[in-house]
């Protein structure tokens, strides 16, 4: 990220703002504390110089997007991962993506607010420049495509037992917050079943089985249309490797049905798991 | 299986010292549960069949019968395994015979994904199978159920699949070099 960037979103924004191409526009800004960045939604024109946008800007803005519906257009700064999450949520009908102005950035990974280490979200990054933009600010950057199944192969390799103890560990740390679910960009059902009021899909008892429980089927729910933005695992109050769970749906839907290379891409075409081919490989005869 | 895992490992060796299982009453031998998910239009009629012929086969199988194998939500199966299952059965047409022309491509594919996210996660292959069986083909129900009884009896029951204490801590190691450079962020 140059330098001055932060100076070139604060000018695009003021201009957007004043022509009236969008209504309002979501970036960043300054949190309490040194290297703490936090979404922010800017109104007014007066206001954009509260942007910052940097290396320390850790959090995925997209979803902001769900909460201004309806309000006119929505600008937006777009790296790789708020691109992808915008055609997630234009591919389930959630916003139009005539609703959203999206000003593009080319990101090298962000760097964690503790100690300034990359994250690891951004090391498994395989989008650093936007999918899809409005407009672009600055050059795009290299896209380095890391390998990003490491995690899946070395617990593929493991005895199922080892593997179930592996979990065990992992959703017996879990507590229940959701804010995996309340991050991610795919997450937009209305209702959720972890809220169903009908006893017996997620009862508020708090253990391995309703853990796992949830865990599973959150990752289920969304493992065809993840983008693997990692926001759950960074959002994680616990830092559980959930995205082991989603890395491994996409290699295997990409195994069965590809190619694939995850969600919210803009020639993905229909989500796999909501679409089917009748010569698909056949395993259950 | 019960709330942690020590307790659920305890039970699993009770039971492998072949002690009875709780439902089965006092020294009755362990008979395994197995749920099957049977769609209305096939395996359902299939099992009919097999019944009209007087075919032989293990009562340890519960049929459920559904709509289309495309009703299975994978909740059910994961739900059904938790709370006392010792197995799942999936069954429903076969692909391109679907009542509802395209149910079962759906199912396919979903439960493709479902069942290796299952078996990744830890559960032991065979506990949770898909098969497809038509309306005319009461000997393949017969056979599958023989099949599939005869796995999950050998496997043993649900509880027996707890992880051993010694790789519950040998779980934590890797659990910590999982969290990576992320961690708690």
């Amino acid at each position: 990220m140059t330098a001055n960037l932060t100076q070139q979103i604060r000018d695009r924004a003021r201009d957007l703002l004043q022509s009236g191409t969008v209504s309002c526009f979501i970036a960043w800004e300054p949190a309490r504390f040194e290297h703490w960045r936090t979404p922010v939604t800017i109104e007014s024109p007066d206001e954009v110089d509260r942007i910052v946008v940097d290396e320390w800007c850790d959090q995925l803005i997209a979803k902001y997007a769900l909460q201004r519906r309806g309000d006119g257009r929505i600008g937006m700064v777009a790296r790789g991962c708020e691109s992808r999450a915008v055609e997630r949520l234009v591919a389930d009908r959630q916003v139009s993506r005539q609703d959203v102005y999206l000003v593009g950035v080319g990101c090298t990974g962000m760097l964690d607010r503790d100690g300034g280490a990359p994250l690891k979200k951004c090391e498994e990054c395989q989008r650093r420049n936007p999918v899809t933009y409005d407009e672009m600010v600055g050059e795009t950057v290299e896209e380095p495509r890391p390998y990003r199944f490491g995690e899946v192969d070395r617990i593929e390799s493991m005895e199922p037992e080892q593997r179930r103890a592996f979990f065990d560990r992992m959703f017996s740390q879990c507590a229940m917050c959701f804010a995996c679910r309340n991050v991610c960009p795919a997450c937009n059902c209305r209702s959720c079943f972890a809220d169903a009021e009908r006893v017996g899909w997620l009862e508020k008892d708090f253990g391995l089985d309703a853990s796992r429980y949830w865990g599973l089927m959150r990752a289920f729910h969304t493992g065809d249309r993840c983008i693997e933005c990692g926001e759950c695992e960074r959002a994680c109050p616990m830092g559980l490797p959930l995205m082991t769970l989603m890395h491994k749906q996409v290699r295997d839907i990409d195994r069965l049905f590809g190619p694939y290379e995850g969600g919210g891409l803009s020639d993905a075409g229909p989500d796999p798991l909501r679409s089917y081919r009748t010569d698909d490989v056949e395993e259950f005869m | 299986m019960s709330v942690t895992s020590d307790a659920v490992a305890a039970e699993a060796r009770s039971r492998a010292e072949g002690a009875a299982s709780p439902e089965g009453g006092a020294g009755s031998p362990w008979q395994p549960k197995i749920l099957a998910f049977c769609c209305n239009w096939c395996t359902y009629a299939g099992a009919d069949l097999a019944g009209l012929n007087r075919m032989n086969y293990p009562a340890d199988i519960r049929l459920l019968r559904v709509p289309c194998s495309g009703r299975v939500n994978p909740q059910h199966v994961l739900r059904a395994l938790q709370d006392g299952c010792d197995g799942v059965l999936v069954c429903g047409c076969h692909p391109g015979d679907c009542h509802y022309v395209s149910g079962n491509y759906y199912a396919k594919r979903r439960m493709m994904v479902f069942k290796r996210l299952l078996e990744y996660s830890g559960l032991r292959p065979g506990r949770f199978q898909v098969r497809w069986i038509s309306g005319s083909e009461a000997g393949k129900f017969r056979d599958t159920v023989v099949s599939v009884t005869e796995q999950i009896s050998q496997m043993g029951p649900m509880a027996s699949d707890a992880p051993s204490l010694e790789a519950l801590a040998g779980a934590d190691a890797l659990l910590e070099a999982a969290r990576g450079a992320g961690d708690a962020r």
